[in-house]
């Protein structure tokens, strides 16, 4: 009875999980209809300011409709030209998604090991620095790097970086990686930087300090692969951060990336619709692919 | 010691405040003032052409924009928007969200409180904004009190449930004290806690977390400004080249107008960024500040 009791404590918890999970994907599609909706439902008539749900029901009923018929997965591009989503969000996906993850792996790196070594320095100014450059938003961040390889370029002739991609074969890659990976770095810095000087006063450190291990091993063996879970735990957070800032970047930098599909193509409804649900596989993809990494890292840090 | 970064963020605030209150009176020129292009001639060897934008100089400080406006004037036209609006939506949001996380907090069951599924995490803040304003705010036909409102409702709804997590999670960790267990058992009502137990703990943390709301409305206001749209209200020139301009010159708004001014004529983009800049460096220093002083007053001292 007991036993049969803990199977159905544990049942209800993975149905729970299962439903919590089911609710918010339901949820979030329901929100992007919504979301999506808002430009043609949202209208001003003789200074007021109303929302007719019959426009919002009528686009979701027609994209439904146009599931079966395909024609939900097309697009209006420029004047006369009707593309296919299907075709063309690979190319855009890929790109994004590519930048995001190399973006996401140095920012870890970066990360844990600053981290590691910066919990130890309780010194304020050098919080005060790493403090400011976290609130810094990520456009000013944009602006000031392609403001200052400009100035490079007018002071001394010297072209560090390209400040935008142009056309098909060049491609700006360094600055947007730096705008990319500073933002969630400096935010892994500090959470897992509290951490790391919680772990360093643990016992289990100062034994292995007491029976004569070298330090780094110490923080190989014992202090990272305890960080490790605290960074899984952070890591929505961190991946939330990085969808926000891809749009900025992108933007400015002119990368034809996932948003860059949504903002310079003119508004429609279907194509905003699949933009977005591609944003959230994005998002998924780039979790778990995040995850894949720091499963690598648990493998070189934490086997026994 | 004397807390430095408290008297620096301080001044840098009032002045701030200042500037908001008073800075069309000491406007240079008045907003709509255009300087002509036209010829000049001062001697034989010295005439010619001149035309917008004007570099900076005696007559322009901060130098004028593509058609001749003052950057330094709009500059103080525009700062009582951000700055104000900054101040009073966090305000908002921290009083909604504290009161509501401090309630909560005490009358619900103490039971660990798992942040659901992130996946909402996939769809930006800004975005949302993005495609409610979208319809409404470019050449509107409403006001600019009434979008600014509108922007308002919108951004504290946005901000509320990060501050209340936070109040809650707090006020949880409080309520394991003594003296309140104790306050209970005498009667005290949640409000009676809530005010007289609760608050003086979570006074500094809430001034903190107020001044760093600040920051993160004036980057969404920013990153909003970056797709065009600016607080209350963008006008869109078409016939030729598109061009968005702010209705109330905020200084996110004017980043975002002159954002493509990296290649020349820099100084039209460089110092709206610089007053940025500055508001956000103000905000950082005065809540590093108030952080620090906490610190110093909950520390705890050797009695002998």
């Amino acid at each position: 009875m007991v036993i049969f009791n803990y199977y159905l404590q544990n049942f209800c918890d993975e149905t729970g999980e299962f439903m919590r999970i089911y609710l918010s994907v339901t949820g979030v599609i329901v929100f992007i209809f919504l979301l999506a909706a808002f430009p043609l439902a949202l209208d001003i008539a003789s200074g007021n300011l109303s929302f007719h749900f019959d426009t919002a029901w009528k686009l979701v009923k027609d994209y439904f409709g146009g599931i079966i018929s395909g024609d939900s997965f097309y697009y209006l591009e420029g004047k006369d030209r009707n593309q296919s989503f299907l075709k063309d969000v690979p190319g855009f996906f890929l790109t994004s998604f590519l930048y995001l993850i190399t973006a996401a792996i140095i920012s870890v790196c970066i990360g844990v090991l600053i981290a590691v070594w910066h919990s130890k320095s309780k010194q304020e100014w050098i919080k005060d620095i790493i403090g400011f450059l976290g609130m810094i938003p990520d456009f000013i961040l944009v602006l000031i790097l392609q403001l200052g390889v400009v100035f490079i370029y007018e002071a001394t002739g010297e072209r560090i970086a390209r400040i935008a991609t142009r056309g098909v074969g060049e491609h700006a890659i360094l600055l947007p990686l730096i705008t990319l990976s500073i933002v969630p770095a400096i935010y892994l810095i500090r959470t897992l930087g509290e951490r790391t000087y919680d772990v360093l006063s643990e016992d289990y450190i100062l034994t292995a300090k007491a029976k004569g291990l070298q330090k780094l091993y110490i923080f190989i063996q014992h202090v990272i692969r305890n960080v490790l879970p605290y960074l899984k735990a952070d890591l929505h957070k961190v991946i939330a951060i990085m969808m926000s800032n891809i749009f900025i970047v992108e933007y400015l930098f002119n990368i034809n990336g996932l948003s860059a599909f949504l903002f310079n193509v003119s508004y429609q409804f279907d194509l905003t619709v699949n933009i977005l649900i591609s944003l959230i596989v994005l998002y998924l993809l780039l979790y778990w692919g995040v995850r894949l990494f720091i499963a690598c890292l648990e493998r070189i840090f934490s086997h026994d | 010691m004397i807390n430095w970064r408290l008297w620096i963020g301080i001044v840098l605030v009032s002045f701030l405040i200042f500037i908001s209150l008073f800075g069309p009176q000491i406007a240079p020129y008045d907003k709509d003032y255009m300087e002509p292009s036209g010829y000049y001639y001062n001697s034989e060897d010295d005439f010619g052409m001149k035309a917008a934008p004007f570099p900076p100089s005696k007559d322009h400080l901060f130098g004028t924009d593509q058609w001749g406006y003052d950057i330094l004037t709009l500059l103080l036209h525009g700062a009582k928007y951000t700055v104000f609006f900054g101040m009073l939506t966090a305000f908002i949001r921290i009083f909604i969200g504290g009161l509501l996380g401090m309630i909560n907090g005490l009358r619900g069951k103490p039971k660990s409180h798992t942040g659901g599924f992130g996946l909402l995490g996939s769809i930006p803040a800004f975005l949302i904004i993005y495609f409610v304003m979208i319809g409404i705010t470019v050449n509107s036909s409403l006001s600019v009190i009434e979008l600014i409102i509108i922007q308002f409702i919108l951004m504290t709804l946005i901000g509320v449930p990060g501050v209340y997590s936070a109040v809650y999670s707090k006020t949880l960790e409080l309520r394991k004290n003594l003296y309140i267990s104790a306050s209970y058992s005498l009667g005290a009502g949640v409000f009676r806690i809530a005010k007289n137990h609760v608050m003086p703990h979570l006074k500094e943390t809430l001034m903190v977390m107020f001044v760093k709301e600040i920051i993160l409305v004036l980057s969404l206001l920013g990153q909003l400004g970056i797709f065009n749209i600016f607080l209350g209200g963008t006008i869109l020139r078409l016939g030729g080249p598109e061009v968005y301009i702010s209705m109330t010159s905020d200084w996110a708004g004017l980043i975002g107008q002159w954002r493509s001014f990296i290649y020349n004529y820099q100084w039209i983009l460089f110092y709206p960024l610089l007053a940025f800049i500055l508001v956000i460096f103000a905000f950082y220093m005065l809540s590093r500040g108030i952080e620090l002083k906490k610190k110093s007053s909950f520390q705890k001292y050797p009695h002998i």
